[in-house]
């Protein structure tokens, strides 16, 4: 298969595209945006930049984006760019899954470089959990690239919006929608943050991290098991490959074993101070410094410490 | 109604040795039913045994995802069969691959109503197969869900979303991914697992599947082991714990952390 110089960005009704817009334009000479959702977004999207935006058209009460995943195949595998870029989100997931299908190319996930050699994208990506980095030639057809979004694009000179018919839509509908309430969490920022896992024995226990983390000036946040499973915290204050991604300048591993889905999250951190029973735990292998003993009497003492050392 | 759990018979990169050159070395790493899929079992258990019908089980990998101890795991875990793709030409495939050839044994099994899949596999973690799997069977495909359930002919599904939960109502087949904590896995009890082996195992021919032509695709450049940043490890004897706090404390102003 032949393939265009353009690059191709999904864009799932949500116009937050910096992070696949930066690295599609270094791929191609045409950026073209492919917009299932809103005509609100698609307007939005018309002035971040890009070359050309083509239109699905406003989706009728309650069809959700994933309705289109057939009809995002069909563009793509009809334009057959060197590359298209979608959000790592369920539904662009779903949207790539469909460009997958119709093209029989493998979507790249955990992408961490994108670049051209000639006329070919060259991808390193992290696999099998980041635990090993690969980097690999697109040879033939399209590449297909799921990255992180990142934030709105700040609105220059609009280009037109060309409406196209999706043609067939899948027979999903949205019935009813129930709003939680969230507590905004802003880990990204913070920087310091205190990470409590599977150590900890008790819900009413977390008030001694929620000590040290206010001693020690920074945010609470956890290992996936205590965000989900047992609920203890929010599920936007889990780290790791599936969770958040933090770059702090201090990290602190309490009760937290190390495993890779976790570490891969806090690999960013300047420093990581790590707190186990276990002298055998893996965090201790990816620690700057580190404490074995119990966390119940090496959390206050350590929040006692911080106390005196930042007043 | 005919409900297929879609699982992964994988090993945990933990148990995985990392060369300094990125070559990763699974010979040590042992198989097991991928850490999420349980909760795909079970949410397909249930909703057989509330909306009547079958389960099966479908897995496709390498030869070395079909053993006696593998079937036990599976068929264990409420399935009434179980269905596999046990075939070295699999090696190493990517989800492409892999979600075209489940897209293909589905085909053959024919009047699959939803397919329930885990939230990410452990060895690769991509979190794509199963919506791959949407896109080459032309379903709905759903992530994050956290409650499946029948309404009359319509799949009614609920899955989590920014900021909330949605309901969906599908009509006609589909492909789930379910959330990682959308159900509390059973525990193979004794009876299960002896009740395992009285089970219906069916080896599909990967040949015989009706699939499309594989991609090209992509040439290998280079690996590498990921940077662990040169930590430190420098440790504090915690005898003595208010004085291990306060060189620890001394050490993060030192590196300009704290
Ligand atoms: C595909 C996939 C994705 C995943 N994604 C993530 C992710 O994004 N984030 C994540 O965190 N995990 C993730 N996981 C799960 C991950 O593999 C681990 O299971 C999890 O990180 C373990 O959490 P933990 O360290 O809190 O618990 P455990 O591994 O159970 O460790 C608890 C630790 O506490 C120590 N301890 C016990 N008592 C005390 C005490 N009194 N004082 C001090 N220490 C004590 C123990 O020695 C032990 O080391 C993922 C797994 C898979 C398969
Ligand atoms: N080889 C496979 N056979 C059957 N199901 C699979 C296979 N690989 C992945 N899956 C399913 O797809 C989910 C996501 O896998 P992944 O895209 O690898 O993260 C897993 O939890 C499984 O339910």
């Amino acid at each position: 298969m032949n393939v265009s110089p353009q690059a191709w960005i999904v864009v799932a009704d949500d116009a937050s595209i910096s992070g696949l817009l930066e690295a599609a334009r270094p791929l191609a000479t045409t950026v073209v945006a492919l917009v299932v959702g809103r005509r609100s977004v698609a307007d939005a999207v018309a002035a971040s930049g890009v070359d050309r935006v083509v239109w699905f058209g406003e989706p009728s009460d309650g069809t959700p984006v994933e309705a289109y995943a057939p009809a995002v195949g069909r563009a793509i595998a009809a334009a057959a760019p060197r590359v298209v870029i979608g959000p790592a989100t369920d539904a662009g997931r779903v949207l790539l899954g469909g460009v997958a299908a119709a093209t029989q190319a493998v979507v790249l996930v955990g992408v961490t470089s994108l670049s051209l050699d000639g006329d070919q994208v060259v991808v390193e990506r992290a696999v099998n959990g980041g635990i090993a980095l690969r980097t690999d030639r697109v040879v033939a057809g399209t590449a297909v690239v799921a990255l992180t979004s990142g934030s709105a694009v700040p609105s220059g000179a609009p280009v037109a919006v060309e409406e196209t018919d999706p043609g067939a839509l899948l027979g999903v509908r949205v019935t009813a929608r129930r709003v939680s309430e969230r507590v905004g969490v802003d880990l990204g920022s913070a920087k310091t943050v205190v990470g409590i896992g599977r150590g900890l024995k008790a819900r009413d226990d977390l008030a001694l991290l929620e000590d040290l983390a206010q001693a020690a000036g920074g945010e609470l946040a956890c290992s996936r098991p205590l965000a989900e499973g047992v609920d203890w915290l929010a599920k936007e204050r889990y780290i790791g490959i599936s969770g958040q991604t933090i770059t702090p300048d201090l990290y602190l591993a309490i009760g937290i074993s190390g495993q890779i889905q976790h570490m891969v999250g806090v690999r960013e951190a300047k420093t990581i101070v790590a707190v186990n029973s276990d002298p055998k735990a893996p965090v201790f292998r990816e620690c700057d410094f580190g404490i074995v003993g119990d966390l119940y009497s090496v959390v206050p003492a350590l929040a006692a410490a911080f106390r005196s050392a930042r007043s | 109604m005919k409900i297929v759990v879609a699982y992964k018979w994988a090993a945990n990169p933990q148990d995985a040795e990392v060369g300094p050159d990125g070559t990763v070395d699974w010979s040590r790493a042992k198989g097991a039913v991928s850490e999420y899929d349980p909760v795909a079992f079970e949410l397909a258990r249930q909703l057989a045994d509330t909306c009547g019908g079958e389960v099966v089980g479908l897995t496709v990998g390498a030869a070395s995802i079909d053993s006696p101890l593998a079937r036990k795991a599976a068929l264990s875990r409420g399935l009434d069969s179980l269905v596999m793709v046990a075939d070295d030409a699999l090696l190493g495939a990517g989800s492409t691959r892999l979600a075209a050839v489940l897209a293909g044994a589905i085909r053959a099994m024919g009047d699959v109503d939803v397919v329930i899949a885990g939230e990410s596999s452990v060895d690769v973690g991509d979190r794509q197969v199963a919506m791959t799997l949407a896109g080459q069977l032309g379903w709905p495909g759903l992530n994050s869900v956290r409650s499946v359930a029948l309404d009359g002919g319509e799949v009614v599904v609920e899955r989590e979303v920014a900021g909330g939960v949605e309901t969906l109502a599908v009509q006609g087949p589909v492909v789930l991914a379910a959330t990682a904590d959308a159900a509390l896995p059973r525990v193979p009890g004794m009876k299960e697992i002896l009740g395992a082996a009285k089970k219906p195992v069916q080896l599909v021919d990967l040949g015989s599947l009706d699939l499309p032509e594989a991609p090209a695709g992509l040439a290998p450049v280079a690996t590498s082991r990921p940077d662990s940043g040169n930590r430190q490890g420098v440790m504090f004897d915690a005898a003595d714990l208010p004085a291990a706090a306060a060189q620890l404390t001394a050490a993060l102003r030192q590196s300009g952390v704290l």
